[in-house]
């Protein structure tokens, strides 16, 4: 089942020196029970399409300036704050911070933080609310989650703390859970068993999960679906095998080539020449063109998405048809 | 050309005694790449503290070419701080924001020595060159450059004294994926150029076994592991190495993590358990890893684990 349509979303920061486009027509979709990675690079407009979704955009500069955005069907771009605060946002849509490190209170204790989300929806009151914090921290394995209820976030480790954020993040049923770098501030262990805990989330939810991360082998380990921004577009996506396996965007076959693999020995590795572009200066054709080993003519033209494979499409002019 | 024996630092802090690292001991040749790799905490980053003499230890010995590098004399003190150099992790707070670039890669120069101002001015120019600057980026501020750009800056720096060997603490992880490669493959050209000698503190095991010759693997602040790089990736010893290796994930959907939820995490360094520091998160912990600490054991491949001795390693 279909849960989150987006179409040619496009999210402007009005800023002194002018507006930038961060998301520049993003269409992307997830289906119930499906995580979806959206892969890319700092500066790539991934987080800014993450927020977006829950129209958390800097106040006062940043703004949805086009496109739709589809939860079972219902539109959201139209719905005023009032409901989007309401019935949306840490309701039906919730986002498991980067890093919990700041995305906790320090001066809160653990339960009330976990408390308060289900408080505010109103999915639990009273004496029941308690029971139902422990009962979430357990669900993340936290141990004695009952008696570290008054504890406060120091008193956690990194591990901890994003099982605790992730709590907070399920303890709505939210249908689509937007991780925004889950594990990238972990250590590789912790960061494993965070990958576990989310993969059984899902199990167990039958949530959508949106991952937002750099990392290809994150990625890799917890996505059906990958979507490869860059500069502020979707230049390739399809299913997770498909993409490793054949990708057909130059960017996304750089970036797979760049990356060093373990049991690859030590070859050396492929670069991508140059960086990507500033948002303040987009060219105006392909954005990766000034980097592309393939850059033809036509690249001065923004290439059309092509459906290169089952599900798999690609915006790049080599696939595409020129007419 | 390095040798690290029995080093030990403590910290005292308020809590209790930190034992950050415990009798670590390792060599580096000339011209290899030793890797560091451990969790945080692990006390990766003050071996590399002590190496740089930016602490002292609470016992063992630094050596360098046989002499104890804190029975140096003056001269010879400063031979070492210019011969050992270092590029951090951070471009961004490495590098002092209100000095040109120019400036900065001057700046270690000018400690020592005394060069007129075309010897500098050709120096400079010198090290931009080797790390892909262009000649106009000596008048630019940080700010002016990309993170890939900013460390290019601080490897100059690093180059500038004509240094002999370089530690790199986690070198690329501040940058982006696509600028890592070209991160990694400047300093893979600097070291065949120059004949440079690098210990490298990563947390990516991927990018250890790409990059380093050599690798320690250290866990609560004890070596646990240490040998050649493909050798130790390729047949693990400590149980500890293996479960790391097992950790990352790989860049290939057919190759899903098999993992379970609760490894454990490490304990502190505070209050180190008893024996092995893996044992209660080891899964083929024995009695007798509860209570006596294992040695290290083996020549060219080390490591410290009673299955070694007790029983066949899985």
């Amino acid at each position: 089942m279909r849960l989150l349509q987006v179409r040619d979303l496009q999210t402007h920061l009005h800023l002194r020196r002018g507006v930038l486009r961060p998301v520049d027509g993003v269409s992307l979709d997830v289906d119930e029970g499906e995580t979806l990675g959206l892969v890319g690079e700092s500066g790539s407009g991934k987080t800014m399409t993450g927020l977006s979704l829950l129209r958390l955009l800097p106040k006062g500069a940043g703004r949805i300036a086009g496109g739709s955005i589809q939860l079972d069907g219902r539109e959201l771009t139209s719905l005023s704050e009032r409901e989007m605060a309401r019935s949306v946002r840490g309701r039906l849509i919730a986002m498991i911070a980067q890093d919990p490190m700041t995305s906790l209170n320090p001066v809160w204790s653990i339960g009330t933080q976990v408390m308060t989300p289900m408080r505010v929806h109103g999915i639990e009151s009273g004496a029941r609310l308690r029971a139902a914090a422990a009962e979430i921290l357990r669900r993340v394995r936290i141990p004695s989650a009952e008696k570290r209820l008054p504890d406060y976030p120091h008193q956690f480790s990194g591990g901890q703390r994003q099982r605790i954020v992730t709590a907070m993040a399920i303890g709505s049923s939210p249908r689509l859970l937007i991780a925004d770098e889950p594990t990238t501030a972990l250590d590789v262990t912790i960061q494993a068993q965070i990958i576990a805990l989310l993969r059984r989330i899902q199990t167990e939810t039958g949530a959508g999960i949106i991952l937002i991360t750099h990392d290809l082998g994150v990625a890799a380990s917890l996505c059906h679906r990958i979507a490869v921004m860059y500069a502020g577009r979707i230049v390739e996506q399809g299913p997770v095998r498909s993409v490793y396996r054949k990708p057909a965007h130059p960017y996304t076959q750089a970036l797979l080539a760049a990356i060093p693999r373990l049991g690859a020995g030590s070859d050396r590795l492929t670069a991508i020449p140059g960086q990507p572009p500033s948002l303040a200066e987009l060219p105006s054709g392909c954005r990766f063109a000034p980097s592309c080993p393939h850059r033809m003519a036509v690249c001065d033209t923004y290439p059309p998405e092509t459906e290169i494979g089952d599900d798999h499409r690609a915006a790049c002019w080599l696939h595409a048809r020129p007419n | 050309m390095l040798q690290i024996e029995s080093l030990t630092k403590h910290y005292q802090t308020r809590r209790g005694t930190v034992r950050a690292v415990e009798d670590v001991s390792f060599g580096i040749g000339e011209g290899e790449t030793v890797a560091l790799v451990g969790e945080s905490g692990c006390g990766k980053s003050t071996i590399a503290k002590l190496v740089l003499l930016l602490e002292r230890p609470t016992s063992g010995r630094v050596l360098f070419e046989g002499n104890d590098v804190r029975r140096l004399d003056r001269s010879a003190l400063r031979a070492y701080r210019r011969t050992v150099q270092a590029v951090f992790q951070d471009p961004y707070s490495s590098l002092n924001p209100r000095m040109r670039v120019g400036a900065i890669i001057a700046e270690p120069i000018m400690a020592h020595a005394q060069l007129s101002r075309t010897d500098l001015q050709r120096e400079i120019a010198r090290a931009l060159d080797v790390v892909g600057l262009p000649q106009t980026a000596s008048r630019l501020y940080p700010h002016e450059f990309s993170g890939g750009q900013r460390q290019r800056v601080a490897i100059a720096r690093a180059l500038a004294l004509r240094p002999r060997m370089i530690v790199l603490d986690e070198p690329v992880s501040a940058l982006d994926v696509s600028i890592r490669a070209q991160v990694l493959n400047l300093l893979a050209d600097i070291q065949r150029e120059f004949t440079l000698t690098y210990l490298v503190i990563a947390h990516d095991l991927a990018l250890v076994e790409h990059f380093s010759t050599r690798v320690a693997v250290i866990y609560l602040g004890r070596l646990v592991e240490a040998g050649p790089t493909r050798e130790v990736f390729a047949a693990p010893r400590h149980p500890y190495t293996r479960a790391l290796l097992d950790a990352v994930p790989i860049p290939d959907p057919d190759h899903p993590l098999a993992v379970s939820e609760q490894a454990g995490e490490p304990a502190s360094a505070l209050d180190p358990p008893p024996g092995c520091h893996f044992h209660p998160r080891c899964p083929l912990a024995l009695a007798i890893c509860r209570e006596t600490a294992p040695i290290l054991m083996g020549d060219r491949h080390q490591a410290a684990c009673h299955l070694l001795t007790e029983e066949p390693a899985r």
